[in-house]
């Protein structure tokens, strides 16, 4: 009863941390490092803002942290400011405009509103803020609405589950693609990417919406979808995913339906691996292979911002690799990994380790 | 109580127990008409697997519609559904951190905080005279506050005590669907066979009446709100348990689909007697609505638009007076014809009216 009122109090007394919290929508990162510092940071001094669209999922949780983690490696950056739109749009523009007139001197930003942030990021880059929007393409050219956008080859992500596909299915079969809202750029890139490769392979047909399933990356739409997907289909032989841990709770309760669980190439998550271990014995198809979720996008991002602010060396690229993750067949690079002692939703591809990355909740 | 009041309430109660409401009606032909269309045109989505796989969704649609029905009877609307939803999600998966012997202290949490956001909301709307609309957002956005602050913004996975609670089938039928029926037969027999349901109703019909007889208005109103949210706070235990990874803001969609079953079910968004049976049978349409239109396997947009079609179908069979339509028509029709002189004075009757 006392840890219960305890627990009551704790959560009391979290909603007025929370109010705090929302009412700046504003932290600052930890920017001490020992360490000698990296090339793409320069001597200049600045101070430096991160804002994103949307920071509510574990994701996101973990991305922002590798941002913060990175810019700490700079001692140039004295300050990471950080502000999350929640899901508004008009709060993310306004975010960005906060930050210009504080005085920041790079900015990054995860538009995840796409074109209708654009006249912010504009305005951003005209009063001579390093503007780098990443990850979602929201329309305009490097150098003239913004300073360089850090994109991701989400192409290379379809190319490497096709071959992938090819190896481990030689005789083809049929594809189920879930994806996120209606038009995602990524999803469609995934699918251009796949299906390109397939070309050739007219032994592997595409089942289900075209160019994906639209699931808004929906736990529960998910299940909703996969349910009439399997409905539909008796024969799935493949399911893609880029939001593979989004999915674990669709496989559960179609698989308590007696419904055996296909081949499955995603991207990583705990939650997804720990799925994996303990239903491949029951469902011999289950083969599953992951490219990285890529949270460490945003060091990209956070590089090539602080280089062209502080004066440093900038990165060589303006495209952050998919690279593969984990094959349950081959064990190259990885074997499926699952840390039962940390929770579902860590990522275990990424730099920040699993370790770090539950504390990060528990703040 | 007075006499008046006792005859009253005695009307009352002959009147709505043991006959189909015209939104049972309504919505129990709809279904049928859906069921067959389906298996028409879209085999699968009345397949054994699919409709498994409704079901559960349906039952906390069920149940959440429930929760609105009560206040949507008394004139109000409860927006604090997103929030309310979520924030169960959260708790139940948050605190107990996959761990089954902590759950329950989580549940316990959970139907407190649901009370208090009940107490609140009712202050506001009932005492302190905020519009429903305004006080429940607000409430909801707070309700955010609290669930970042729990969670930033990520809840853990499902306890397995949880899942199985929700999701296991027994019979072969999702658990989560006799937790419905449950929750429906529990209101039903609340709103139409107990003293306290039916001054609840009465209140509901015209609140000043109610008043002038007696009966403590705003008390009931506000307790329209605190049983809305424990009903909201079931849905979201269930759907926790049914979503064996949800996110933490699990309940923004369902915001809508709450409203639109309640008005479906017959129950008129100006207040008046509720029919809960019925907002429980539309949630069963929607769902299936939803099913089988994916099953259609038709892009996005068409997917939305059939849905926004048949709910505008729904909505426009208890609001337009199809009787007066009937009338306007038959008075086109015999003013056309020669030797009536009737049908203009009939048109403006039915305007007039309507």
């Amino acid at each position: 009863m006392t840890r219960t009122k305890s627990r009551v109090l704790k959560v009391a007394s979290s909603v007025g941390v929370a109010g705090l919290l929302l009412a700046s929508a504003i932290t600052s990162a930890a920017t001490s490092h020992a360490a000698a510092a990296p090339s793409w940071c320069g001597p200049k001094k600045i101070t430096a803002a991160l804002t994103d669209g949307f920071g509510g999922n574990s994701w996101r949780l973990v991305t922002t942290a590798a941002a913060q983690d990175e810019a700490s490696k700079c001692p140039s950056v004295t300050k990471l400011y950080y502000a999350d739109g929640q899901g508004n749009t008009s709060k993310a523009i306004s975010d960005i405009k906060g930050f210009v007139a504080k005085g920041v001197k790079a900015l990054v930003v995860f538009p995840d509103a796409g074109k209708a942030v654009l006249p912010a990021l504009r305005s951003a880059y005209k009063a001579g803020v390093v503007t780098v929007p990443y990850r979602v393409f929201p329309g305009g050219t490097d150098g003239v609405d913004y300073t360089a956008f850090i994109g991701s080859n989400f192409k290379q992500a379809g190319i490497l589950w096709a071959n992938w596909a090819l190896k481990n299915l030689p005789a083809g079969g049929n594809v189920l693609f879930l994806s996120g809202p209606a038009g995602n750029s990524q999803g469609i890139d995934e699918a251009a990417g796949f299906w390109g490769v397939m070309k050739s392979h007219p032994e592997f047909k595409a089942i289900g919406a075209q160019p994906f399933e639209v699931t808004n990356w929906d736990p529960a739409l998910s299940q909703q979808v996969l349910t009439a997907a399997i409905a539909a289909n008796p024969k799935i032989d493949l399911i893609l995913s880029d939001f593979g841990p989004s999915l674990v709770g669709a496989l559960t309760a179609a698989a308590k339906t007696g419904w055996k669980i296909p081949a499955f190439a995603a991207s990583d998550g705990n939650v997804l691996g720990c799925f994996w271990q303990d239903n491949h014995a029951a469902n011999p198809d289950f083969k599953m292979f992951t490219v990285s979720t890529q949270n460490d996008h945003a060091r990209l991002a956070i590089d090539y911002a602080v280089a062209k602010a502080t004066g440093g060396k900038l990165p060589t690229t303006t495209s952050y690799p998919s690279y593969a993750f984990e094959d349950s067949v081959s064990g190259k690079p990885s074997p499926v990994q699952c840390r039962k002692d940390l929770p579902g939703d860590v990522y275990l591809s990424a730099q920040m380790s699993g370790d770090l990355q539950a504390k990060l909740g528990k703040k | 109580m007075t006499a008046t009041e006792t005859v009253a309430l005695r009307e009352m109660k002959s009147s709505s127990r043991l006959q189909l409401s015209r939104g049972m009606k309504t919505i129990l032909g709809a279904f049928v008409l859906l069921v067959i269309v389906s298996a028409l045109v879209a085999p699968s989505s009345v397949s054994k697997g699919a409709v498994l796989g409704m079901l559960p969704f349906a039952a906390v649609m069920a149940i959440i519609g429930l929760g609105q029905t009560l206040v949507v009877q008394q004139g109000g609307i409860d927006l604090s559904v997103a929030g309310s939803v979520s924030i169960a999600v959260v708790y139940v998966t948050r605190l107990p951190e996959q761990d089954n012997h902590r759950l329950w202290k989580a549940v316990v949490v959970a139907f407190a905080s649901a009370i208090i956001v009940g107490i609140i909301n009712g202050i506001l709307i009932s005492r302190i005279g905020i519009n429903a609309i305004v006080a429940t957002l607000g409430v909801s956005s707070l309700e955010y506050a609290v669930i970042m602050a729990i969670s930033q913004g990520s809840p853990r996975r499902t306890t397995s005590l949880l899942n199985r609670i929700a999701a296991n089938l027994t019979l072969g039928i999702p658990n989560a669907v006799y937790y419905a029926i449950i929750a429906t037969i529990v209101v039903s027999v609340f709103l139409k066979m107990s003293v306290a349901g039916r001054r609840f109703e009465a209140i509901g019909a015209n609140p000043r009446a109610g008043g002038a007889a007696g009966l403590k208005v705003k008390r009931h109103q506000m307790s329209a709100y605190i049983l809305a949210q424990l009903l909201y706070c079931f849905a979201g235990v269930l759907l926790g348990g049914i979503l064996t990874q949800p996110t933490a803001y699990q309940g923004d969609s369902l915001v809508l689909p709450s409203v639109a079953v309640v008005v479906l079910g017959g129950t008129s968004l100006l207040g008046g007697r509720g029919f809960p049976a019925a907002t429980a049978m539309a949630a069963l349409f929607l769902q299936q609505l939803n099913q089988m239109v994916l099953a259609l396997n038709v892009p996005f947009g068409v997917r939305t638009l059939v849905t926004a079609i048949a709910l505008l179908g729904g909505i426009a069979l208890y609001t337009i007076k199809w009787s007066l339509v009937r009338e306007r028509i038959a008075s086109i029709v015999s003013s056309n014809s020669p030797g009536t002189s009737s049908g203009k004075s009939k048109k403006s009757n039915g305007l007039a009216s309507a």
